[in-house]
């Protein structure tokens, strides 16, 4: 290669190195968007860009996938982080503000959520999420035409399982109940409603923050009831081990258009699922999760909170405006979507289940946030592992014939050892 | 032919046989340069988590612990029971795969139909594992309606649908696993067989039957004892090492319930730490990365013992006469018990939405709503472009990388060059579950954790290892005359270097191609590394899995369309692949 080709290929290395620090200079020069990283996806998350489209500065979201606090800390990690996050979690929340990752946030005066709910989001007296989004996950979901009187009580709810089951094992009829087992959450929500009823609300928080004690009688009662129900023999299609391999939308569709069973818990999610894959026009209606007696309502609440990352002031912002009842009008019209600030008129929610729902919600005396997303580390459950697995392996044992105590002592075990475990590793 | 087209990887182990490399490469000045960029990444990414690894496994919070770790994680509930699977999946599936791939390659030679069982045999080796799940998951569904193995077992069995074994069940799912693996990867053991059985001297047969030896003498003398042993020892361990891939199976095959009587190491060392370091996640990883090094080095030795140099012959005319009848039968209904699974994804895929979560796949006449749903949502053409960028820009990557740093190892001879083979070799099988944390941390500091631009890396960093074996031992094993005259074409070791590439085009081109289809059908390192800015492929198909049977039509379309390109590729350069694999003979 002569002199001249090799001054050729440096100024060309030069040149394309200048273009790299050009381009990279350019971006960093125009106004940066608020980075949101969520985990929703698809219409969830085409209805919050139109959300955010409202905010008077630009916004970029992003979906993140199911995993976002492996996310947060890899981007944390590399000083990276977004701007905002949204979070189901609210042990993250704490975990997070700790560490000093979050900076104080302060709603819009008009933001007033269930007694209840803000105070998860708060650490060493400071506020750092405000909640964006609810759900209702205390709800029993059937075809008015298959169930004629819904039961208001617990032992109601057991009888009338009985009898269906019974039908059921003759070939007469669906099985009463349909459960998206092989999905965890479906099954920790079964025993936080049940929960919430007996525990009370002193209990249910204790077991929440860490300092319950799982073997204890209101836990050792909840799983009693649980396995007074599922071991009710016909009480699932195809058995307790078919409803193991059974994931919570096939659950729905077992109600809605094969119509092998009557009913499906869980929250007001399900009427989007029952929409999509029902056959024929009926629509499914929906009844509380029943308590001890009438008057006594569990009522378990999900939610997504938005957290600012230290350091962002548009971050700060933009929650503030989010936490603005007016934000959530994108939503209201969607339908679908409910809203944890109690400051939206109950009358704005276009479809009438919701419009109930943040009634309820409204007028109720205790609000108890979802167990499961309030434990700590590996606690908290996903596939195979934590709470959620626990659940299943009662499930398995109450469905398979083990007498109700020894599963519960199981499970009270396995639930006691794994809090230590948690509770060793935070 | 000669030491056989037996894919690469033979040549790659036998790499640490008996010096070959006794003509002195041209000495390049600027060797350390060359190797710089393959040191970099291999010492940040690869070499420093491992150690950080075995640290955190003895330590917390920089405190030495000592065993501690090691105790705690051996003694959580399930362990025992997972490093049995670990062992029972390292053990049972090579040993199938190993027969079933010599049998079907007896069985498909010098056969009109035979070249058409190959070629349905090797499509599943090309498809991501995801699709593979995806494809037995619908399989196996438990449902009468939609599970056409259930189905059957209702059938065979007489007995009710609900009382039939569940394949996805506690009990059986691990053999569920398995039966999806070996589909997988027999395709792969039978081109390797078929390529020893091919390069078997027929003289060799002919001289074995003049002196009266019978079919099993036959066997024996002229088939096992030259060849056959030693193809049979590569394509054991080249299995039991794919095991560790068994992740993504597992991930998209079973549903939450079923996890833990499926999970296997690379499961458990995931749910325990993810893409962060902990003591007992570190502590498992250690135990299962010793395992796997030292199975690839045992196998490696025990090649090299049974290691008798082939001759090259020429091309062997087909004068044997083919199989019989019942083994050419034999043979035809293999390829139709692999096309099934591939019928019943493309039926799947053919179903409307909301049809294919309900209704059988067979009671419908097909329709594109599934395909229409896909192709028209948001999520899947940015996924397939960023796949498509991510893995052409590897592919170059690992090429430019492993081409600068074969070249000067390529003239190591003696100790330093089996050393370095040894050492390529367990950084080839280093399971990426075990160093997620400490990589993250290393890609933390050079700021691309979550990043599309880490995800790249990490895949760069894990492709090199293999392609600088295979090009290194290209490299060596160039005729000396060739070596002189590109040292006198090119006047800069770049000239030299682009010259002898060009010699190389065949094992360039396969180490592209399966560069390209490994980062192509990943999910495992997506899923630890991905950014949000894109998605690749793998992620976004396991992803839909969450709702596995709601989301079926859908589902199997997107799996049907992100299999093309990888088939494709794979299918079409399978000669080259194979050929390029093998580093040596005279070109």
């Amino acid at each position: 290669m002569t002199a001249t080709g090799r001054l050729r290929r440096r100024t060309l290395l030069r040149a394309a190195a200048a273009a790299t620090a050009a381009g990279a200079g350019g971006c960093a020069r125009g106004t940066r968007p608020v980075q949101v990283a969520v985990v929703w996806s698809g219409s969830e998350l085409a209805r919050f860009r139109e959300v955010v489209a409202g905010f008077s500065a630009p916004v970029q979201v992003v979906g993140v996938g199911n995993d976002i606090d492996a996310f947060l800390a890899a981007r944390q990690l590399a000083g990276t982080s977004p701007d905002v996050a949204m979070l189901s979690r609210p042990g993250l929340v704490v975990e997070y503000a700790r560490r000093g990752w979050l900076t104080e946030v302060t709603p819009a005066a008009s933001y007033a959520v269930p007694a209840g709910m803000a105070d998860l989001l708060t650490a060493d007296g400071r506020r750092y999420g405000v909640w964006i989004k609810a759900a209702h996950k205390s709800l029993f979901w059937y075809l008015p035409s298959m169930l004629a009187e819904p039961p208001r009580t617990w032992d109601a709810l057991v009888a009338l399982t009985r009898r269906l089951g019974a039908r059921h094992r003759a070939g007469t009829g669906p099985a009463p109940l349909a459960v998206g087992a092989a999905d965890g959450w479906v099954l920790t929500d079964w025993f936080e409603n049940v929960l919430a009823d007996i525990a009370g609300p002193g209990g249910y928080a204790a077991l929440a923050r860490g300092d319950g004690d799982w073997q204890d009688r209101p836990v050792r009662q909840a799983l009693d009831r649980l396995a007074e129900l599922w071991s009710i023999d016909g009480a699932f299609p195809g058995g307790g081990r078919r409803a193991l391999l059974t994931q919570f939308e096939e659950s729905v569709i077992q109600v809605v258009h094969h119509r092998d069973a009557t009913m499906v818990f869980e929250g007001d999610f399900v009427d989007a699922v029952g929409t999509r894959f029902r056959r024929g026009t009926e629509e499914l209606a929906a009844f509380r999760f029943p308590g001890a007696r009438i008057a006594d309502q569990p009522l378990i609440v999900g939610g997504d909170a938005a957290v600012v990352f230290a350091g962002s002031a548009g971050g700060v912002e933009l929650v503030r405006w989010l936490s603005d009842a007016a934000a959530f009008r994108p939503w209201l019209e969607a339908g679908g979507y409910l809203s944890p600030n109690l400051a939206v008129p109950a009358d704005s929610y276009r479809d009438p289940v919701r419009r109930r729902l943040a009634v309820e919600l409204r007028d109720a005396e205790t609000v108890q946030f979802d167990l499961s997303d309030q434990l700590s580390g590996t606690f908290t459950g996903t596939d195979g592992v934590g709470i959620w697995r626990i659940m299943q392996d009662f499930f398995m044992d109450v469905t398979d014939g083990v007498s109700a105590a020894e599963a519960v002592r199981r499970a009270t075990g396995q639930l006691a050892e794994t809090a230590r475990t948690a509770g060793r590793q935070r | 032919m000669s030491r056989g087209p037996l894919l690469g990887e033979l040549a790659v182990l036998d790499d640490v046989g008996p010096p070959r490399r006794g003509r002195a490469y041209p000495a390049a000045g600027a060797s350390w340069v060359l190797l710089a960029p393959a040191v970099l990444l291999l010492g940040g990414l690869l070499a420093w988590p491992v150690l950080r690894t075995l640290q955190a496994s003895v330590t917390t919070d920089g405190r030495w612990v000592g065993a501690e770790h090691y105790r705690a994680a051996l003694a959580a509930p399930g362990t025992a029971a997972t490093v049995g699977r670990t062992v029972l999946w390292a053990l049972v599936v090579p040993s199938v795969v190993t027969v079933l791939g010599y049998l079907l390659a007896a069985a498909s030679r010098r056969s009109q139909e035979g070249r058409l069982v190959r070629l349905i045999l090797v499509v599943p080796t090309a498809l991501p594992l995801v699709v593979t799940g995806v494809t037995f998951r619908l399989l196996y569904d438990p449902d009468p309606q939609r599970g056409l193995a259930t189905l059957l077992l209702a059938r065979v069995t007489g007995r009710a649908p609900e009382q039939v074994p569940q394949l996805l069940g506690p009990e059986l799912v691990t053999v569920a696993l398995m039966s999806a693996f070996v589909w997988a990867w027999v395709g792969l053991a039978m081109l390797v067989f078929r390529a020893a059985l091919d390069t078997v001297p027929t003289g060799l047969v002919d001289a074995v039957r003049a002196f009266g030896g019978s079919r099993r003498d036959v066997l024996w003398d002229a088939q096992w004892r030259p060849l056959l042993l030693r193809t049979v020892a590569v394509v054991f361990a080249l299995v039991a090492v794919g095991t560790s891939r068994t992740f993504d199976l597992i991930l998209v095959m079973t549903p939450g319930s079923v996890r833990d009587e499926a999970a296997v190491l690379a499961l458990r060392v995931w749910q325990t730490s993810a893409a962060t370091t902990t003591g007992e996640g570190a502590a498992l990883g250690v135990i299962w990365l010793v395992a796997v090094a030292a199975g690839i080095l045992v196998a490696a030795l025990f090649v090299r013992q049974a290691w008798p140099p082939p001759r090259r012959s020429a091309a062997v005319a087909p004068v044997a006469p083919p199989p019989r009848r019942l083994v050419r039968l034999l043979a035809a209904g293999a390829a139709v018990a692999w096309l099934l699974p591939l019928g019943v994804l493309v039926a799947t895929s053919l179903q409307d939405p909301v049809h294919a979560a309900t209704e059988s796949w067979w009671s419908s006449p097909p329709d594109l709503d599934s395909y229409r749903a896909v192709l028209t949502g948001a999520e899947l053409w940015p996924s397939l472009g960023f796949t498509l960028v991510l893995a052409t820009l590897v592919t170059a990557a690992v090429l430019g990388v492993a081409l600068l740093a074969a070249y000067p190892l390529a003239w190591l001879t003696g100790p330093a060059a089996q050393v370095t083979g040894l050492a390529l070799m367990v950084a080839v099988v280093v399971p990426v579950q075990v160093i997620a944390g400490p990589v993250n941390e290393v890609l933390g500091v050079a700021l691309s954790s979550g990043t599309a631009r880490g995800l790249a890396l990490v895949h760069v960093a894990l492709g090199v290892p293999f392609a600088v074996l295979v090009l290194r031992n290209a490299f060596a094993d160039l005729p000396a005359e060739q070596v002189r005259a590109a040292r006198v074409g090119g006047r800069h070791w770049w000239g030299t270097l682009r010259r002898l590439a060009r010699h190389n085009r065949t094992p360039l081109l396969a180490v592209a191609v399966l560069e390209f289809v490994q980062v192509w059908n990943d999910l495992a390192v997506g899923l630890l590394f991905s950014s949000p800015d894109a998605t690749p492929l793998g992620l976004f198909l396991a992803g839909q899995t969450r709702g596995f049977v709601a989301g079926s039509g859908t589902l199997a379309a997107g799996s049907v369309l992100a299999s093309i390109l990888p088939v494709l590729v794979f299918v079409l350069a399978r000669r080259q692949v194979v050929a390029g694999l093998v580093a040596g003979g005279v070109r």
